[in-house]
């Protein structure tokens, strides 16, 4: 929460407020009645406030007379936050005796009263009734608010260059500088930057050389259809999403960052989203109303099972659960846990929504409109109350216990017919296996007894029946004697009557039924999903963000400023519906064809991801004070070629990477290379590829690729990941280590170190563009970690396994998925031979020098580390 | 968010002198910040190195740093409205049963849990009208941190790091110390750079084993053999970047590679303790099992000051100071093992001529309720979290020592002279640093983000020399 009370709080005052002893009273008492505004607080404004602070003009603005008021405040904010007396602005004045400023100063007892009825809710403050729109910007003037319309293709000199309509405008505008595109990259490098882009992976040496080798016109066009076609890509382009949902498989916010052990389904529903190529538009739908979308709750009233497309939808709502919530049933005894837990979340929320698909920095407007873009304050407000009838900050469900199962009402309700069952017949098994131990420890004692000598057996009996602190001196030492023996209790008693044959017989013949009975119980799968909950809903706006200071109530809205053809269309359902309508009505409203920013926002991504910068270079802020889009024009083309065909993601991809300007080569001839750093430094003009080195996922995983330990299996949950001794975070030993990276879970305080090292973002909220950094930690992490050591071994071994003519060529190929050159071998020979000869010379085993076979081994395991370690591993040309 | 040059001197054009983005700059194409000259600062800088002593728990103000003898006078009665427990977590008043004494010449007065600290209460400037305003743990840390009681911003360590740069090219500009014996509350978060890029996030020092994550490789490897691998790698990038001329993100990281040999030498060595007098050692408390651990990590603060790390931060396991069932003990045995490591670290620093610029920060996230905690029997008590008035101290690094600065009212409840909310804390330790809270900004997700938000933060002026 920021309160910018505290701006006015941190004036130093002269005077203590000096606390007198004689006002210590006895404790409160705990049934006092609340105290009112009316009947308790007026009278002492109207004493010792109201002769400024009312009429017309009351002093800086605040009129304390009216109800409504006081949380409107005046110039200086809000005179008081709900619940909040320590950090309101009229108690931090009456108990500094700063205010009043002339006249009698409020007494202790009144101070008293004032926090006390503020801390018990202020009981007779209505909300303000107005908001300040002085500042609301009106000009919508901005390109990105008005829809896209579809440019005509431009004609180019290098019509020769032109493969598809991108290449035409990238073209035209090189050419209106002097430029021109860069040639063509050679096979080898273009079907690496192709693997990497699409499935995060290099391409096999086979996959490489058969590439370049052939002869058919359409080999790359297939290529790509190979590589859309491998799973492989949704869980690579899966991972780019993520990004912008905010995923982790952790609560954050409190230092235990609980798992959220359901979270990996929404992961494996987004990898399945791309790769079955889901429209766009329905991608989105789902996962901002897939329950609605699919009418969840009808199908879950009349139907026997649910339907696979609602499992999806209700799946795909996963999406408004990424937002970092803590919240625990206990919460429910904090004060202010809505301001303080339930309010956040929504916040989070809300940014996560509007900037991963609208690119927009909309949590500006929560607390102020909007300094650069027209978003209103109550724009903010409008659109959280599409989410509030699901999230209900004033009626909150933890974290935990917002789930649905995959089941129907028919479903439900026989497997709760049938779970009855098997708790009754659990109760009586339980019961029969309680007698049968107290008969059995009683004829265990009795047994036992007669081992005594005859002459104590009735005094010990007799002391043992006795209540502990009944017990005579006597009494106590035999019971301390002989007690345990005879009665023996826990594992003792346990071990004592396993050993009785009819007992083990009939124990072991009902705890075989109670394991029989707990197989017939009927569960579930669950999904963390987000639905609309029971009962009335309100949404304030509140000022300056804070939600102990609740303003006048909104609708349900989307943005005014964003011109589309068709408004946002709610009708309140009443309150008998299941559920409210009010996300769909907005997924409606953001997936309409001629959305302004829906389309550009997404085909810039899928662009950025593909040449390292998109046509807007701040995928998170389309609005005033993001950057300008390099080609207007081809962003535009796109964004209506991207609806136009189903909202298909791989037809973009397909798209782009056809283009001649994808293909291009990263590198030129020097003299074309500096006339294109004279013209255009930063080749946003794209005259050359852009060489990028691979994100933390896609290295991580191209490294075990290349070692040859990639295991390529989906991994139904998220694997673990613990701190080890060293400080590392990372898969523990006895856990499969080779996964691909999306399937690590992902802890908000404990992110694995590798991927960390190489910029994988912390989720906080959600990340709309990764940093690139290039800091030492990722040197040390590739030369010295136990993960680089064990692959390059295994990189070595996997050479030597496969018996190549020459290990180094071998080497060369399928670290860089290209041949080596004459001057690499010469290298890299000579390297194998001299290290060869150093580890002989240098290690002994035992007395022994270490054999031939073992120094080739640890040489080439050298040379497989360095190799991927190399920038030319590390980044995708 | 990825910044290239270009973006940098637009982002950094006005208003911000260039000092970051000279350290910047050298960070992403040098790698890890080699400061060839002195920072160009905003103000003549006070203080070019802190050490934060991070209290994790919130320490009890009125046992430690605000004496109240009405509390004392009133121990065991109900508090008076004005100061009664707003969430009626507490009952009766709770009086502190260690004797305060008026140290130094200033006659600054500490509790007599802190004989070694205490004596340097001629250089200790005690902030004593501290608010917060959050009641729990972690979001009270990310206001002691980060300034705000949300997560994910970048901690003081970061915002420095990022302002100053390092001065020793081989190690790291902010370091984090934790404790071996587990993680403090809120764990990396504590220094973390949080949209700040990664080069300012601190880099956890460790005790023993390598001293710096990867360091070192886990198997012994001949220095011949090392050198031929580094030597292979050398070629194998400077071909590629011959191929690829003028490239600086690849010249970059080849230099990034050199930087991680000279780290190794460098952290190695300044974890080498073995240059240390016995007399140090006694002073730091390593004779002793109770003050070893905090006395180490004291120890290497100092060691990593002296060689030009911008900025350290010191933690203890879980949260010590978090006193709710038995506050006399716990604030004791907190104070049994920080007192004397803190109280050597500050006469170490001075001795040496680094406490003048040096600045030496202590405190927690909050304080602790005046009243007894209600949840323990009777004979021992507890003192919940505390947010609306507490102390925090500083010394060194321009630091006008011997003074208490602010008041909470009688009973150590709320601060009610000089209040001081952590945005003025954090715009005086930049100002001493040099460096302007409002012009120290980063762009991230369309605004201009500072350490210090949007409070109206004022500098105080009277706690510097």
């Amino acid at each position: 929460m920021q309160s910018r009370l505290f701006k006015l709080a941190c004036a130093s005052f002269g005077i203590a407020a000096v606390l007198l002893c004689s006002n210590l009273s006895p404790a409160a008492d705990e049934i006092e009645e609340k105290l009112t505004f009316e009947r308790d607080i007026l009278p002492i404004f109207k004493a010792k406030c109201i002769r400024c602070h009312a009429g017309v003009e009351p002093k800086a603005g605040l009129n304390l007379a009216s109800p409504s008021s006081l949380l409107a405040g005046g110039k200086s904010g809000p005179a008081l936050r709900i619940r909040a007396a320590e950090f309101s602005l009229m108690y931090e004045k009456i108990s500094s005796n700063q205010m009043p400023p002339v006249g009698q100063k409020l007494t202790n007892d009144e101070k008293g009263l004032i926090r006390k009825w503020i801390n018990e809710g202020a009981e007779g403050v209505s909300n303000a009734i107005t908001v300040d729109r002085s500042n609301d910007l009106t000009d919508t003037e901005h390109w990105s608010f008005h829809p896209p319309e579809r440019p005509a293709v431009p004609n180019v000199v290098s019509s020769d260059r032109v493969r598809n309509p991108i290449d035409a405008f990238v073209l035209k505008k090189l050419e209106q500088q002097g430029l021109t595109m860069a040639p063509e990259a050679n096979p080898f490098t273009l079907i690496r930057r192709a693997s990497i882009d699409l499935t995060g992976l290099p391409p096999s040496p086979e996959e490489a050389r058969e590439f370049a080798a052939s002869e058919d016109p359409h080999a790359f066009e297939k290529l790509i259809d190979q590589l859309l076609a491998q799973s492989q890509y949704g869980e690579r382009w899966a991972r780019h999403w993520l990004d912008v949902a905010g995923y982790a498989d952790t609560a954050g916010i409190l230092n235990e960052d609980r798992e959220l052990p359901l979270t990996w389904r929404y992961r494996d529903y987004v990898i399945a989203a791309f790769n079955n190529d889901k429209p766009y538009n329905r991608f989105l739908q789902e996962q901002i109303a897939g329950d609605e979308l699919t009418n969840y709750w009808m199908a879950y009233e009349t139907m026997d099972r649910l339907p696979t497309d609602v499992i999806e939808g209700i799946l795909a709502t996963g999406f408004l659960r990424m937002a970092a919530d803590p919240s625990r049933p206990d919460f429910k005894t904090i004060k202010n846990a809505e301001a303080q837990y339930y309010y956040p979340t929504l916040f989070d929320t809300l940014q996560i929504v509007s900037s991963a698909t609208m690119g927009l920095t909309i949590q500006c407007a929560r607390c102020h409109s909007h300094k650069f873009d027209p978003i209103p304050q109550v724009d903010y407000y409008r659109m959280q109350s599409v989410f509030m009838t699901a999230y209900r900050p004033d009626n909150w469900l933890p974290q935990m216990e917002r789930r649905l199962p995959i089941a129907s009402k028919k479903e439900r309700e026989a497997a709760d017919k049938k779970n009855a069952e098997v708790d009754a017949n659990f109760k009586t098994i339980n019961e029969e296996l309680k007698t049968l131990k107290s008969s059995y420890s009683e004829k265990l004692f009795e047994t036992r007894l007669l081992a005594l000598p005859g002459e104590i057996r009735e005094d010990v009996k007799n002391s043992i029946n006795t209540n502990a602190d009944a017990r005579s001196q006597v009494q106590k030492y035999l019971v301390e004697k002989f007690g345990k023996k005879l009665r023996p209790e826990g594992a003792e008693l346990d071990k004592a009557l396993q050993a009785i044959e009819d007992y083990k017989t009939r124990h072991d013949e009902l705890r075989g039924k109670l394991a029989t009975e707990e197989k017939r119980r009927w569960l579930f799968d669950e999904v963390r999903a987000l639905y609309d909950l029971p009962g009335e809903v309100v949404t304030p706006v509140l000022l300056r963000g804070d939600p102990l200071t609740p303003g006048p109530l909104v609708q349900p809205g989307a943005l005014s400023a964003i011109q589309t053809p068709q408004p946002f269309q709610w009708k309140d359902p009443g309150p008998d519906a299941k559920t409210s309508g009010r996300r769909l009505a907005f997924a409606r409203w953001l997936t309409q064809p001629e959305h302004p920013l829906t389309a550009r926002v997404i085909v810039n991504r899928i662009w950025m991801h593909h040449f390292g910068d998109g046509l807007v270079s701040t995928p998170d802020d389309f609005g005033v004070s993001g950057a300008s889009p390099s080609h207007p024009e081809l962003l535009d083309w796109m964004a209506t070629e991207f609806v136009r065909n189903g909202w298909s993601i791989k037809h973009m991809h397909r798209l782009i990477m056809s283009s001649s300007t994808w293909r291009q080569h990263s590198r030129l001839s020097a003299a074309a290379r500096n006339k294109g750093l004279k013209i255009d430094p930063e080749n946003r003009l794209l005259w050359r590829y852009r060489m990028r080195r691979m994100d933390a996922e896609a290295l991580r995983d191209s490294l075990l690729e290349v070692a040859g330990t990639l295991n390529r299996k989906p991994f139904r949950s998220a694997m673990a990941i613990a701190r080890q001794p060293s400080g590392e975070a990372r898969v523990p030993d006895n856990e499969d280590q080779n996964l691909r990276s999306i399937y690590l879970k992902v802890k908000r305080l404990t992110p694995e170190s590798m991927l960390e090292a190489f910029d994988r973002p912390n989720m906080s909220v959600n990340c709309t563009q990764r940093s690139v950094s290039t800091v030492s930690t990722q040197a040390l992490t590739l030369l010295n970690s136990d993960l680089m050591i064990r692959l390059a071994d295994a990189f070595a071994d996997r050479i030597l396994k496969a018996k190549p003519i020459d290990p180094v060529a071998a080497a060369v190929t399928m670290a860089f998925s290209r041949p080596a050159t004459v001057d690499e071998m010469k290298l890299l020979t000579t390297f194998l031979e001299e290290q060869k000869v150093r580890y002989q010379m240098e290690t002994n085993v035992g007395d022994k020098k270490l054999p031939a076979s073992d120094a080739v081994q640890k040489a080439l395991a050298d040379l497989c580390h360095m190799l991927m370690s190399a920038n030319e591993f590390v980044y995708v040309d | 968010m990825k910044t290239t040059r270009r973006d940098a001197l637009i982002q950094f054009g006005s208003g911000f002198g260039g000092l970051a983005l000279a350290s910047m700059l050298h960070s992403q194409v040098v790698a890890d910040g080699y400061q060839p000259s002195p920072p160009k600062t905003d103000f003549l800088p006070r203080a070019r190195a802190v050490i934060q002593l991070y209290m994790h728990g919130g320490p009890s103000h009125v046992d430690l740093l605000d004496p109240k003898p009405l509390l004392n006078r009133y121990h065991g009665t109900a508090p008076p409205d004005e100061v009664a427990d707003d969430e009626k977590r507490t009952t009766h008043l709770m009086g502190s049963p260690f004797r305060f004494q008026r140290c130094g010449e200033s006659g600054l007065e500490f509790s007599e849990l802190q004989p070694y600290v205490s004596q340097h209460a001629d250089d200790i400037a005690v902030v004593r009208s501290m608010f917060t305003e959050h009641r729990n743990h972690e979001q009270a840390i990310w206001m002691a941190q980060t300034g705000l009681t949300t997560a994910g911003r970048p901690t003081l360590g970061g915002w420095t790091a990022y302002g100053l740069g390092t001065e020793n090219r081989n190690l790291p500009a902010f370091v984090a110390l934790p404790d071996p014996g587990g993680a403090s509350v809120d764990g990396v978060r504590n220094w973390s750079s949080g949209w700040l890029p990664p080069q300012y996030q601190g880099t956890v020092f460790r005790e023993s084993g390598n001293p710096v994550l990867h360091l070192k490789p886990s198997i012994t490897r001949s220095q011949s053999v090392e050198a031929a691998r580094a030597s292979l790698l050398r070629q194998l990038n400077e071909k590629h970047l011959t191929e690829r001329p003028g490239n600086a993100e690849l010249e970059a990281r080849i230099e990034s590679f050199e930087l991680a040999g000279r780290m190794q030498l460098a952290a190695t060595s300044a974890l080498d303790l073995s240059d240390e007098t016995e007399s140090t050692f006694k002073m730091y408390g390593f004779d002793n099992e109770t003050t070893k651990s905090y006395g180490k990590r004291c120890l290497m603060a100092r060691r990593l000051i002296e060689r030009g790390v911008r900025f350290v931060s010191l933690f203890m396991a879980g949260q010590p100071w978090d006193t709710h069932t038995n506050n006399n003990k716990g604030t004791k045995s907190c104070c049994a093992r920080t007192d004397q490591p803190v109280g050597a670290l500050l006469a170490d620093l001075k001795q040496r001529g680094l406490l003048d610029s040096t600045l030496v920060l202590w405190g927690g996230e909050f304080g602790r309720t005046p009243a007894a905690e209600n949840r323990n029997g009777k004979a021992e008590y507890g003192r919940d979290h505390h947010p609306y008035g507490f102390s925090v101290w500083m010394a060194g690094g321009g630091i006008k020592g011997g003074q208490h600065y602010g008041a909470t009212d009688d009973f150590g409840y709320r601060s009610v002279v000089n209040r001081t909310q952590t945005a003025d804390l954090h715009a005086t330790i930049l100002h001493l640093l040099g460096l302007d809270h409002e012009t120290l900004t980063w762009h991230h997700n369309g605004r201009d983000e500072r350490l210090t938000d949007v409070y109206d933060a004022r500098v105080i002026e009277s706690l510097i020399a």
